[in-house]
């Protein structure tokens, strides 16, 4: 009776734990025009992190979260890997060398080999994201042990997050920019302990992944 | 606590308990040795037109084999080694390669001599500093690493060969001198090691310098007035002074 109780304790601690959530805050702000109504056709998208301040800088992850987000609404949209991006266009979107300004293209596009590559890739709109998440308090405190009859927690434990990005679009063919979304999302994680500590998780940055993503696909999608 | 563990190994009644005892032997032990790091990464080549040039470059052991040893601080921290030797010369190579027309490894003497008439220049890279940090030094999150690069550059006929095939140069025979500072930068991640964020933040770190060698080397006053002269370089001082006693 005890086993059973304690099997069905612990599978319901487990399903809690991937179904429960943390409450996450979302804002979004757009100021978008000349989108393209019919779509990008056969031309590509790439997303790019800003990672030139001194104390952050946008995670990979969070920029290939948005990628995967944009083709998985619309995979029609071909959307470049931004690693393979910045590699194969070595070494002019590097920190000390990527454009800050639509102005900057021409420049780039002065080197024959930058311009044939950017032709060859069909590249139609680059997407900067700047930003990052920090946590932003914790508090709290757990305790786990271990012995012969087993192992547990027993405390609690909470932290918040907050992730400010803002997604600048750049027209490449006309060297203009076309818009701003910004995507400002906030929430507390909580973590009770009582023998299986249950991670209660605000999906702070995936929020904001999703808010962006959502804004940027209904922009180049011609679908939405 | 290490004599009772190491009586755990050799006693241990069961293969289970032998082995944990062995884990927290070796995890002990981790905990108390140096830390180190052989920098590793792909380095793309640079997308440029290649300057009609064919340049000899000179890696010295120094270079070629360069590494950094930091002893720990304290108790609580770590001696670090970070060996950066291989890495700098597969970037450095792969970047003139895509930089210049044509790039020639000058090893020795022998070498140098079987170029002769076709090497515009020769460039001898060193790293003047570098400098590491992690969060434990500064409470930031994040890893970062900052290298001072000095960069020489002579012109062929100035490179001469001793008895045992060693390269010598006059250091008043260069034709130009600088350096160049580079950065790396990588933040805490979750499930990755120290020394796999050592080892990004220097290659993030090597990559900024051959972005900024990229963009500055045709600007750099001696290099632009020497290409601008059709390659040949400014009267060294020591021939100037030469010159002026058989005057």
């Amino acid at each position: 009776m005890g086993r059973t109780w304690q099997r069905w304790l612990t599978a319901g601690l487990v399903v809690a734990a991937s179904i429960l959530q943390g409450c996450v805050n979302a804002t979004v702000d757009e100021m978008t025009f000349l989108e393209p109504t019919e779509g990008i056709g056969d031309a590509s998208v790439v997303i790019i992190g800003r990672r030139h301040a001194p104390d952050y800088e946008t995670e990979f992850d969070f920029i290939e979260c948005i990628g995967d987000h944009i083709r998985r609404g619309d995979n029609s949209i071909s959307v470049l890997h931004e690693l393979e991006f910045i590699n194969m266009m070595y070494p002019w979107f590097e920190p000390r060398t990527a454009p800050l300004r639509t102005d900057d293209i021409d420049k780039l596009l002065a080197q024959q080999r930058v311009a044939d590559r950017f032709e060859e890739l069909k590249l139609e709109y680059m997407i900067w994201i700047d930003g990052s998440t920090v946590e932003t308090n914790s508090s709290g405190s757990m305790t786990c042990g271990v012995g012969p009859g087993g192992a547990g927690c027993f405390g609690f434990g909470t932290w918040g997050n907050a992730s400010n990005y803002e997604a600048t679009i750049w027209d490449f063919t006309d060297e203009i920019e076309v818009g701003r979304i910004s995507a400002n999302t906030s929430g507390q994680s909580y973590m009770p302990a009582v023998v299986v500590p249950i991670p209660i998780i605000a999906p702070v940055q995936g929020t904001a992944c999703d808010s962006l993503g959502d804004q940027l696909l209904k922009y180049l999608s011609a679908k939405m | 606590m290490v004599a009772r563990l190491l009586d755990l190994i050799t006693s241990g009644r069961n293969r289970f308990w032998r082995l944990l005892s062995v884990a927290t032997v070796m995890l002990v032990l981790a905990a108390c040795g140096a830390r180190e790091v052989v920098v590793q990464g792909n380095f793309p080549k640079p997308l440029m037109d290649p300057l009609p040039l064919t340049l000899g470059v000179i890696y010295t052991d120094e270079f070629a084999q360069h590494e950094i040893f930091d002893e720990a601080a304290g108790r609580a921290e770590s001696d670090w080694l970070v060996k950066t030797g291989d890495a700098q010369v597969e970037f450095w190579n792969t970047l003139f390669s895509g930089m210049f027309e044509d790039v020639v490894l000058i090893r020795d003497h022998d070498t140098l001599r079987a170029h002769e008439g076709t090497i515009d220049a020769i460039i001898i890279p060193a790293v003047a500093d570098l400098q590491y940090t992690i969060p434990l030094h500064t409470n930031i999150k994040i890893y970062e690493i900052w290298m001072k690069y000095r960069f020489k550059m002579a012109a062929f006929e100035d490179i001469h060969g001793g008895d045992n095939g060693e390269l010598t140069i006059n250091p008043e025979q260069y034709f130009a001198d600088w350096t160049l500072t580079a950065y790396g930068k990588t933040p805490t991640a979750f499930l990755q090691s120290d020394e796999e964020a050592v080892n990004l933040a220097a290659v993030v770190a090597l990559r900024d310098a051959g972005a900024n060698f990229a963009t500055s080397f045709a600007r750099i006053p001696d290099i632009a007035a020497w290409m601008s002269e059709g390659l040949q370089p400014p009267p060294s001082e020591a021939a100037e002074s030469q010159e002026a006693t058989d005057g």
